[in-house]
């Protein structure tokens, strides 16, 4: 089994239409899909997101996140703050190096990542940066990366691909990596490009 | 940044261990003589390989690593009533310090010849004289009602930076928080408009004593120091005679505190920053202290919540991002604004970064980097 943490950004989008989501394993490394309770934490008490996001508060959302959480053994909290606290540290030296400097919370995931192991999924470019500066560029990846493996794990089906970007197109919430490769990561889906 | 490997911590643990130096490079993978140089204080590890170490060693960043003072943000809270600062506190605060420095090359070239109260002391007569003479700066008499306008320009002229903030009303220590860089040479001020009129002056003073004694930020003695400057500046000896000498006419405790009120409404400060200077005076005239205590003094003060900063600023709150940032730079001459659009139009940076360094909500810090952007 390959653990799969999203941040709350990937979350979001992808959420609202991939049912079931949490806890179930797919593809042939056997992804399963998680949060951090930092993430159900983030979600549950942003106004801004639950106005946004209403689904966030229906039954079935709240149950699969609060049900498949993963906890730590007291053994691997010591590590992952000992993580956290590498990574942080180096975002702070480096901070003009940022856009957007990876916050607290950004690195406690990709800390996480680390101590369990799993891939973390994130349209946060700072966080692959950081991940990429810790040569740990393979640990992270883009929420389109994990929108292919579901379609080529046959989790989804390529309505639901096309279904995702039109929603998220809608939304003004389409990332400019997920624009990039819908000619050439999904081109069986969206066709080759039109000049 | 001068970074090196905490070379007693390294050996202590390795020995706890029973490592050697060549299996520990063999851990962490890397060659015997790159251990060898971290152990003598020269070289570095590249992050993949202090994060290896950090882990396989358990030890934190900052138990492995040893960095210069110099480069580490000095921080600096007002004490509010029996407000504690915690560690997470400082923590946060100086993480916002590390952050603030990319910003410092689009800052305004700062003011190299700056004030200094050189010896600062809580003794009466000293205090006495440094505020008297900063009134005399400012071009204010010692029984003239200080405005917190007039202090303004002491911040930029001391390589201060004023950062307005709307943090809500809240009953700490929050209400302002300094920040000093060391190795820039810069501090930021950050000030929080969602306090009351009666205390903001207080505080700005506060402050501005912070400015005048960076050697002593960040220490308890500094905040005691910074206290007793901002009551003896806004209240003067002479203000506190002449207000001793109208309430210790007054025949009940109930008489003396309107007399007091009287001049706290005309200092636009607080009842107790008129109490408290009264009663220092009176300790050191070796004059007889008024009826009136500090608990009837808080309870009066308590009963009478007075209209916050950002009430008068902005009617109706809140205010829009643009008319922000115009009362930041208009009213407080902040020139933190002016960096922060000159820093996003020079590098990019994101909505994240203000959410991160003015503690805003996301939506809030969206809001504004926009105004900045569009």
């Amino acid at each position: 089994m390959t653990l799969v943490l999203l941040d709350t950004n990937a979350y979001l989008r992808l959420a609202k239409r991939v049912r079931p989501m949490l806890g179930v394993k797919f593809g042939q490394k056997e992804y399963v899909l998680t949060i951090l309770k930092i993430t159900e934490n983030e979600v549950h008490r942003n106004p801004r997101l639950r106005h946004n996001y209403p689904w966030l508060d229906n039954p079935e959302h709240i149950e699969e996140r609060l049900a498949k959480q993963v906890r730590l053994k007291k053994d691997e909290k010591e590590i992952l703050n000992i993580t956290k606290g590498i990574f942080r540290q180096h975002v702070l030296e480096n901070a003009a190096n940022y856009k957007t400097p990876p916050s607290p919370a950004d690195c406690y995931i990709l800390a996480f990542g680390q101590v369990r192991p799993a891939i973390v999924v994130t349209d946060d470019l700072s966080m692959h940066q950081l991940a990429d500066e810790f040569d740990l560029e393979k640990s992270v990846w883009h929420g389109h990366e994990l929108l292919h493996k579901m379609l080529s794990g046959k989790y989804i089906d390529k309505q639901l691909v096309v279904e995702i970007y039109e929603a998220l197109e809608i939304n003004g919430d389409l990332p400019k990596n997920w624009r990039e490769v819908r000619h050439t990561t999904f081109k069986k889906v969206f066709g080759p490009k039109k000049n | 940044m001068r970074k090196v490997i905490n070379q007693i911590t390294l050996q202590q643990t390795l020995e706890e261990q029973g490592w050697t130096q060549s299996k520990l490079a063999e851990k962490v993978g890397v060659s015997a003589q790159s251990v060898t140089n971290w152990m003598q204080g020269e070289g570095f590890p590249r992050p993949a390989t202090l994060l290896k170490l950090a882990t396989l060693l358990r030890l934190s960043f900052e138990q492995l690593v040893q960095t210069e003072e110099k480069d580490q943000p000095v921080v600096a809270f007002r004490k509010k009533g029996n407000a504690k600062t915690t560690d997470a506190h400082i923590s946060k605060t100086s993480e916002i310090g590390m952050l603030l420095k990319p910003l410092v090359p689009y800052l305004p070239e700062m003011q190299a010849l700056r004030t200094l109260i050189t010896s600062p002391s809580t003794e009466y007569g000293k205090l006495q004289t440094a505020v008297s003479q900063t009134r005399v700066r400012l071009g204010v008499g010692d029984h003239a009602v200080l405005r917190y306008e007039q202090l303004i320009g002491e911040f930029a002229d001391c390589g201060a930076i004023l950062i307005p903030v709307l943090w809500g009303h809240k009953g700490n220590h929050e209400n302002a928080m300094h920040i000093r860089l060391p190795a820039e040479d810069v501090t930021f001020i950050f000030v929080n408009l969602d306090t009351r009129v009666e205390d903001f002056k207080f505080w700005m003073a506060h402050e501005l004593a912070h400015v005048f004694t960076p050697d002593l930020a960040g220490t308890t003695e500094g905040e005691d120091y910074a206290d007793a400057f901002a009551g003896s500046l806004l209240f003067p000896r002479a203000c506190a005679e002449s207000a001793y000498a109208e309430a210790s006419r007054k025949q009940s405790a109930n008489g003396e505190i309107d007399a007091l009120l009287h001049h706290a409404h005309e200092h636009s400060i607080s009842l107790n920053t008129v109490y408290q200077r009264v009663k220092d005076f009176t300790a050191f005239a070796k004059l007889p202290a008024l009826s009136v205590d500090d608990r009837a003094i808080h309870m009066v003060r308590n009963s009478i919540p007075g209209p916050l900063v950002s009430e008068a600023l902005f009617d109706p709150m809140p205010p829009s991002p643009q008319q922000f940032i115009a009362n930041a730079e208009n009213n407080f001459h902040s020139t933190f604004f002016q960096a922060i659009k000159q820093m996003i139009q020079d590098k990019g940076t994101e909505a994240g970064y203000l959410q991160q360094i003015l503690d805003l909500s996301i939506g809030d810090a969206q809001a504004l980097h926009e105004e900045f952007t569009h």
